[in-house]
Parts: structure tokens; C-alpha cells; sequence
């Protein structure tokens, strides 16, 4: 669509969501695949509507804070991404939109303190593991609280781990093909510490030996999806010293939001010095998934063994590996590579879960009606697992599934496979 | 297949979640007396809610002084009483797919959004679907064919597009070949008119719903309608054929269609729309081809199927085409997304464009498309073609950018290309309206006794101009806009 968007003055930031409202043609084909709006219904909580709003902000017509509630209300799922034709790279330009207008903002004292709690708590397993844990003794007090700090607490698992440290390098187990470097991740470390065991267990299974680089921290996401421009360069800028591309065939995640962003440095440093050296980064980072997918495809992925009864699994597709990443095909392969595996598919399964990075906190209604759907229509496929492959969907649609009085394990693409070569499926 | 499954997406009007209102005060007079007799829940007067109600899929138009979001036809009364007290036009609007300017405003106003009027009931032992404005088109079929029916127009835009903004444009789709468009499966329909006053139409005595069916919301706002279904074909093939070059594929539609072929579907693309959808869902479209068929044939009796199928092999071969035939049912359900993303993909060549929907005697099929190619091509303006091919509707696109090329050369070619269709027997719009766009090309279309007798009509049912002013007819000679 035409805009005046003034990039000059925007920077390089600008250029990237000038480009995104330029591929607009406001055809409304996005409209379906929204979450918000197949809740809300109304053209300013779409992603056209969004686009525009954009748009208008940056020109200048239209004060940032009459815009902000529907900008706040995207989960940044990026379904609108896979139903466009025309190519737009919404992502691109709510997360570029976020930075540049974070610092613009007003916000309650209030508001602000709670947004730089969970941006300094959620990258820090050690502290979370503590927040969880103590989250777990408050969790009976839930009902009392008002909705923005039950949301959190709703979400923690009944029984939260131990953390399980790694160790920096995994020896490949047999004939050595290849060497990688994993992302460690925060949260996942301490609600999920299984996730990391599995993926260590499973890749050295098949020969890769497995380095956890240290020096390595968060992916930056959280903090760049929130608008928090500043604190996610430093991440990235850490992650990027940590990393050298060159000494590793892959650099992988096992959870879909972090792996989407780290494929997505190069676009947070479009236009600085270090943007050549994130798009090296980013060329060799891969989903646990698809890097596993890969072997499979060519035959050199220890086949798994075959489950003790037939086994009907709910294949969750998180948003960031979906519609960010573009990964279907890869998790569903390696699911049906497990003999007695059944992969059903949800239905409305692309609409997002709700978890979406901070929106639990942020926006608890709306998560927790999403919640509430996705459960219901994983559900209805009468699984005998569910396996996702983010740890946002995990806790969601795990706490979802609990409350609606089911009893299914929620299980990691991973953490599946590993059982299955232990024979305990 | 790269892409989601939207359809599956119904909108649920119940959501306990706070719903988008105005923050403070309604900021003028109308947006204040509506929300007084509406509530602040469906009245919208915030700059930056009013301002997302300004566009269709081709066009920005005036941002509305307020939006009123209706859940019962009773409410679209009391916002066109308060609109007409105020004096200020209404423009009824349903997800604004439309690609005529149909829904975008012309003048500062009252914008009536039926996207939560979704009530929708089946009634199986009569064929009926009773539909409110608002419904989604695509969840017609979906509520139905549990009970084996289906809702057979199709439009493109399918998963988005409301049954109210169908009707109002009469949109059509590739079924429309053997099936027909919006307006001839509606049995009954009510209306909400200038004054406020609610008609129910059948078709008996005057066809007044024939009269409202494609009136873009000039004589009235759809509200409800009650529309015929169908058993679905049994059995549906699908076939694909490439051509060197767009007149070919002409050829080989009309001689299929002489030689008695009926096929459920008929659709072309052109060298660039192919290219601009496999740029989205990467399927294997003939890049170099300079034209791609799209055929269905259906029917309950396979034979037959199989036999209208080979007819239209038969033509595509003779007139120089490959033909593949889709092996599966994804195969050919990957060959018609392709066919419906045809329209927005082509954003990745230009940002805008001028869509234009003549309809032409199939026998002057090859010589139009041919004629159309030339114009553009010594035009020097990105033009691409596609559409309704067995109907003879077809649409010519003119891409272009604003800053790189002049608006007044693409109106320019969008004339010459109206001309070419009425120097061959045709009309300006086969589905999506007149609206703004061809607005203009009305005079060349339309003898003046006949333009006249349009101007009663809208008189007669709207004296005041308020309902969508600026659409369909032309201004009259000597005066300015229509107010």
C-alpha cells in the first residue's frame, strides 16, 4: 500500500517495515488466519488493520498510544505470514515496529516494572528455576489474584524439575558425523530440563557430537518481541561471540521461538556493522527437527524402535516452528519414522495456542481463550500423547490440557524419539 | 503445501475478552448519538478504529466519522435512523475483499461493518441455508456438508468474504461455469433501506432481490438472506494444461465448450500470474508457460466425468497445449489455491493495481485476450490476465506503483481495455462490481435512456443519495458528485 513513511529518519529499522507496508495490498486474505480476530472480529485487531495502524503511526498521523492496545493484542504468531500471497513479512515489521516504539511509549511505573521483571527472570534459568519454584508454594493462592499474576502461576507445572546442568560437549556415540552447537535455552531449562537430556541423548545416538558453547545466553527473543531493542542487541551480540558458525555443521534449538529467533539476527541487525556475521550465524542454525528430519531423509537416522501398542500422536504446530520457520513436513517425518505411530492432525491447527512468548502475562483473557480452543481441538483427535515443539505450547496447552481434566502426557518432537530408542513406548 | 488451513477458522461473536471500544468519549456528534442508543460496544469512533474501516482491496477511501459493528439487523436500523438524521452517507461493508473501491468510502461518514452478524442456520430437509450478513462465505458449505449439501459460489476470496458483501456484488468463482454466481442461489432476502425500514424479498412478482443482488450497497444493506444449496458432484476431476501464449489457451476453451463440454471449473492464468503464485506456494506451476488452463469436470456419473475430461484434453492438445492431469485429490486442491491466490500474489510485482472484469462472448474469447496482451504490451505497463475463462469473464490487471508510473496512463489503458470488451459484445463487470473504478466507463457501456432509467431507480429507493454515494453511476452531466 502507498505510505509516507519517513525512513530517513527511522534508519535502517525503517527501510525493513517501509518494505513490509509497501507488499501490503490490503487484500484481507490474512484476516482468517488471525487469531485475534477469529476472537474479536473487527478490522483494528487483524493484521491488515495492524498494517495499517503501522503505518499511520509512522507517518505521523495517528498517535502511537491509540494504536497500541490492537498493536499489544498480535501474538506475533505469524499465520497471517503463511496465508499472504503477496509476500508480506508481517513479523519483520511488528517486531522492527515494537523496537522503535517501545522507547516512545507511556507506561504506568507499574507496567514498567513488571515488563523488566520478566525480561530480566525469563532469560535467566537460575532465577526462574527460584521464581518457579516459588510460584509452586503460591500456586494455591491462585484464585485469589487478580488475572495478570494468576495467568503465570496457572502455567506452572504441578511439580517443577530439578535443573539438570549440561555438560559443554556430548561425545558422538559410534562413528563420529558430524559436530553441532546447541542453544541451551532459559525457561525451557528449568520447566523442562528433559528437553536439553533428550535432544543430547538423541543427537549423540546418531553420531553428532554436541557442544554447548559457553558464554551463550538468550536468543534475545522475548526481549526483541516486547519492544526491548537495546537489552535484545546485547543478547544477540553475546550469542554471536559464542557461536562460531564456522566450527559447527549446525547451530540448533529445540524450541521453535528461540530457533525463529536466532534466524532472525540478521534482519535485528540489518544495517550495522555485525549484519554479515548474524547472517553467517543464521545460515547454519536449524530446529532440532529439521536437523534430525535431514538424517532421516538420507537414511542415516538410527531407526527407532517400534511402540508396544499402536500409538495415536497429536501433533501440535507451534506458531514459530509453523509459520515462522516453515517447518511441517520435518517433525510429522520423524514422528511417523517411530513404527506404531499415528500422527493425527488438530484441527483449526493453525490458530495459535495463546502461549506466545510474555502474552500469557500480557494479555491473560485472550491467552487463556486460545488455551482453552487449542485444548478442546487437540483434544477431539483422542490422543494418546500430544508433541509440540516449543516450550510456550508445552506449558500452555499442558496446563490447558490438565484443567480440562485430561490426563494425556505432553511430550517434546524429541523427547518422543528418545523414548522410542529406549524401547519405553 | 506451505500454507495454513484458515477455513478451518470460524469467528466466535461470544469472547469474554474485552472488546475493542472507544477509550474516553466518542470524538463527534454521529459517533455520540450512536453510541448512546447502541452502547460503546458496538459503536467504533476512535481515530485508529475508525480509520482501519476506510478500505476495500484496492482502495483507500474517506475515514468514516463512526463504525458501527451490528448484531441484529434491529441495530443496522437505529444506525441508518441516526446516519439519516445526521445527513451523512452509509456505506454497509463486509470483510472489504472487494476489489471495485465498493466498500471504501468516498465521503466522511457512518460505516456499518457486519462481521458479527454470523447467525447461520441449515435447514437440510429444504436445501436452505438462512445467512446473516456477516456470515463468512466458506462456512456455508462447511455447516452443510455434514448433512450433504454444499453452498456452491466460490469466490476467491472464499475464507474471508462475508454472504452480505457476495450478495452486494454478486461475486462469482470458478464454479460459477456450470453453477452460476451469488445471486441465483438466493431464494429470499432482507434488506435494511435508506429510511430505515426492513423488507423481506422473495423472487415472485418484481424480482426486487434481483434488483438489490450486485447493487454494492447503493439501494440498500443486505441483512439476511436465505440461500439455496446443492448435493455436492460425486466425482470431480481436474486437469491442468500450459500453453506457449494466452490466445492458444482461448482457443482450446471454446472449442472444448463446442464440442459439448460442461466442466464444473474453467479458469486461465497468464505467464506472470503463474509466476507470482509459485513465488508464494512453490507447487510446480509451468513457470515458462505463457498460459495455464485450470479445468474441473464434474458430475454424479464418472464416465461422463471422464469423458468431458477427455473432450477438454482433446481441444488443449489441438490448440498446442501439454496437458497434466491432477493424480490426486491434494494435487488438485494444490492447483486451485493456486488459482485463488492469484489476485493478492500479484502484490509481489507491483503494490496496486486496476482490476478490471469484463465478461465477452466466449467465440471472441481469442481475439479479446489477444487484443487485451497487445495493449498492454505497447503500453509498457505491467499488465497480467486470468479469470472465468469458460464464462468469458476475464481480468485484465494493470499493476503498477504511483511513484514509478502515472495513475492517468493506467485509467488510460483500463479505458482502452473496457472499449475492447464492449466493441466485442461484452460488459465492464462479470463479479466485482462497478464500484469507483470503472465508474467512469459506465457512459461507454450504458446507452443514456438506460443510464437513466439506473438514475430513477436509485431515486426511487434511495432519494436522499445517501447509501454509498459515488459507486456504480456515473455523475450526471453538468453536476459534481452525487452528494
Amino acid at each position: 500500500m502507498n505510505h509516507d513513511i519517513p525512513t530517513q529518519d527511522i534508519g535502517p529499522q525503517g527501510e525493513v517495515m517501509a518494505h513490509a507496508v509497501d507488499a501490503c495490498v490490503h487484500c484481507g486474505f490474512c484476516l482468517p488466519a488471525c487469531p485475534t480476530y477469529a476472537l474479536l472480529g473487527d478490522e483494528m485487531d487483524s493484521p491488515r488493520g495492524r498494517i495499517v495502524l503501522m503505518k499511520e503511526v509512522l507517518e505521523g498521523e495517528l498517535p502511537l498510544e491509540d494504536a497500541a492496545p490492537h498493536l499489544d493484542r498480535c501474538l506475533g504468531c505469524q499465520a497471517c505470514v503463511s496465508a499472504c500471497p503477496s509476500g508480506v513479512p508481517y513479523g519483520e515489521l511488528i517486531t522492527s515496529f515494537r523496537g522503535w516504539s517501545e522507547p516512545r511509549r507511556e507506561r504506568s511505573p507499574f507496567d514498567r516494572a513488571k515488563r523488566a521483571a520478566i525480561l530480566k527472570v525469563l532469560p535467566a534459568p537460575k532465577v526462574f528455576s527460584l521464581a518457579a519454584r516459588a510460584g509452586q508454594y503460591t500456586k494455591p493462592l491462585a484464585p485469589l489474584l487478580p488475572a495478570a499474576l494468576r495467568a503465570p502461576l496457572d502455567l506452572l507445572p504441578e511439580h517443577v524439575p530439578a535443573m539438570q546442568p549440561s555438560p559443554r560437549v556430548t561425545p558422538a556415540r559410534g562413528r563420529r558425523r558430524g559436530r553441532v552447537a546447541c542453544l541451551a535455552g532459559c525457561a525451557q531449562q528449568a520447566l523442562a530440563p528433559n528437553f536439553n537430556a533428550a535432544t543430547l541423548r538423541v543427537l549423540a545416538r546418531n553420531g553428532i557430537e554436541v557442544v554447548i558453547p559457553e558464554g551463550q545466553g538468550c536468543c534475545g527473543a522475548a526481549a526483541l518481541h516486547t519492544g526491548a531493542r537495546d537489552e535484545a542487541l546485547r543478547l544477540v551480540r553475546r550469542n554471536l561471540a559464542a557461536f562460531d558458525p564456522d566450527e559447527y555443521d549446525a547451530i540448533l534449538s529445540n524450541a521453535a521461538g528461540c530457533g525463529a529467533g536466532l534466524k532472525e539476527y540478521p534482519v535485528v541487525l540489518h544495517g550495522l556493522p555485525d549484519e554479515e556475521q548474524a547472517r553467517a550465524f543464521a545460515a547454519k542454525v536449524q530446529d532440532i527437527s529439521e536437523f534430525l528430519a535431514g538424517l532421516l531423509r538420507e537414511g542415516d537416522l538410527d531407526p527407532p524402535m517400534p511402540t508396544s501398542r499402536p500409538l495415536t500422536v497429536a501433533y501440535h504446530d507451534a506458531c514459530h516452528l509453523a509459520h515462522a520457520q516453515k517447518i511441517r513436513l520435518a517433525p510429522r517425518e520423524l514422528l511417523r519414522s517411530i513404527p506404531g505411530v499415528t500422527v493425527a492432525e488438530v484441527p483449526e491447527g493453525d490458530l495459535c495456542c495463546g502461549s506466545a512468548g510474555t502474552y500469557n502475562l500480557e494479555q491473560p483473557l485472550l491467552a487463556n481463550e486460545l488455551g482453552v480452543r487449542k485444548a478442546k481441538n487437540i483434544l477431539s483427535t483422542r490422543p494418546d500423547l500430544i508433541v509440540s515443539g516449543n516450550i510456550g505450547c508445552h506449558t500452555q496447552i499442558q496446563s490447558h490440557v490438565r484443567r480440562s481434566g485430561s490426563r494425556v502426557p505432553v511430550l517434546h518432537t524429541v523427547e518422543l524419539l528418545d523414548l522410542a530408542y529406549r524401547g519405553e513406548l | 503445501m506451505t500454507t495454513g488451513n484458515p477455513e478451518k477458522v470460524a469467528l466466535s461473536t461470544t469472547s469474554p475478552a474485552p472488546r475493542p471500544r472507544s477509550n474516553g468519549k466518542p470524538d463527534n456528534v454521529l459517533a455520540a448519538e450512536l453510541t448512546r442508543l447502541l452502547g460503546p460496544k458496538k459503536v467504533l469512533s476512535n481515530l485508529s478504529e475508525r480509520m482501519n474501516y476506510r478500505y476495500d482491496a484496492i482502495q483507500f477511501g474517506a475515514t468514516p466519522l463512526a463504525v458501527v459493528l451490528p448484531e441484529s439487523t434491529a441495530d443496522v436500523v437505529t444506525a441508518v435512523r441516526v446516519a439519516r438524521a445526521a445527513g451523512v452517507p452509509v456505506v454497509g461493508r463486509g470483510a472489504a475483499s472487494g476489489l471495485s473501491g465498493g466498500a471504501a468510502p468516498t465521503l466522511p461518514g457512518l460505516v456499518i461493518s457486519f462481521t458479527r452478524m454470523t447467525r447461520l442456520d441449515i435447514f437440510p430437509e429444504r436445501r436452505e441455508a438462512r445467512a446473516q450478513a456477516g456470515v463468512v462465505t466458506l462456512a456455508v458449505t462447511e455447516k452443510a456438508r455434514p448433512h450433504g449439501l454444499i453452498y456452491p459460489p466460490d469466490p476467491a476470496s472464499f475464507r474471508t468474504s462475508t454472504i452480505g458483501g457476495n450478495l452486494g456484488e454478486n461475486a462469482g468463482g470458478p464454479l460459477c461455469f456450470k453453477y452460476g454466481v451469488s445471486g441465483d442461489y438466493v431464494k429470499e432476502l432482507e434488506f435494511v433501506d435508506a429510511n430505515g425500514d426492513v423488507h423481506e424479498l422473495t423472487r415472485d412478482a418484481y424480482d426486487l432481490a434481483g434488483l438489490l443482488i450486485g447493487s454494492e450497497g447503493t439501494l440498500g444493506l443486505i441483512t439476511e438472506a436465505t440461500l439455496r444449496l446443492t448435493p455436492p458432484p460425486k466425482f470431480t476431476r481436474t486437469l491442468m494444461a500450459s500453453f506457449p501464449e494466452v490466445g492458444a489457451c482461448a482457443e482450446a476453451v471454446s472449442a472444448a465448450i463446442a464440442a459439448g463440454a460442461v466442466p464444473g471449473k474453467l479458469e486461465f492464468m497468464d505467464q506472470a500470474c503463474t509466476n507470482a503464485v509459485e513465488d508464494f506456494l512453490a507447487i510446480g506451476l509451468p513457470r515458462e508457460a505463457g498460459a495455464v488452463l485450470l479445468v474441473d469436470t464434474d458430475g454424479d456419473d464418472l464416465e461422463t466425468v471422464e469423458e468431458e475430461r477427455a473432450l477438454v484434453e482433446a481441444a488443449c492438445l489441438n490448440a498446442g497445449g501439454t496437458v497434466r492431469r491432477a493424480a490426486t485429490d491434494a494435487e488438485s486442491a494444490a492447483l486451485w489455491q493456486a488459482r485463488r491466490s492469484v489476485s493478492p500474489a500479484l502484490g509481489r510485482i507491483r503494490p496496486q493495481r486496476m482490476n478490471e472484469d469484463i465478461v465477452v462472448p466466449r467465440s471472441a474469447l481469442p481475439e479479446v485476450v489477444r487484443e487485451v496482451r497487445a495493449l498492454g504490451d505497447a503500453s509498457g505497463l505491467p499488465l497480467v490476465q486470468f479469470g472465468h475463462i469458460g464464462d468469458g469473464n476475464l481480468h485484465p490487471n494493470i499493476l503498477f506503483d504511483p511513484r514509478r508510473e502515472s495513475p492517468e496512463a493506467v485509467h488510460d489503458l483500463a479505458h482502452q481495455i473496457a472499449l475492447v470488451a464492449i466493441r466485442h459484445g461484452g460488459v465492464l463487470s462479470g463479479e466485482h462490481g462497478i464500484g469507483t473504478m470503472k465508474r467512469s466507463f459506465m457512459r461507454d457501456a450504458v446507452d443514456p435512456v438506460t443510464l437513466g432509467a439506473l438514475r430513477d431507480v436509485k431515486r426511487a429507493l434511495d432519494p436522499a443519495g445517501t447509501l454509498n454515494p459515488g459507486k456504480i453511476l456515473p455523475d450526471e452531466e453538468g453536476t459534481h458528485a452525487h452528494p
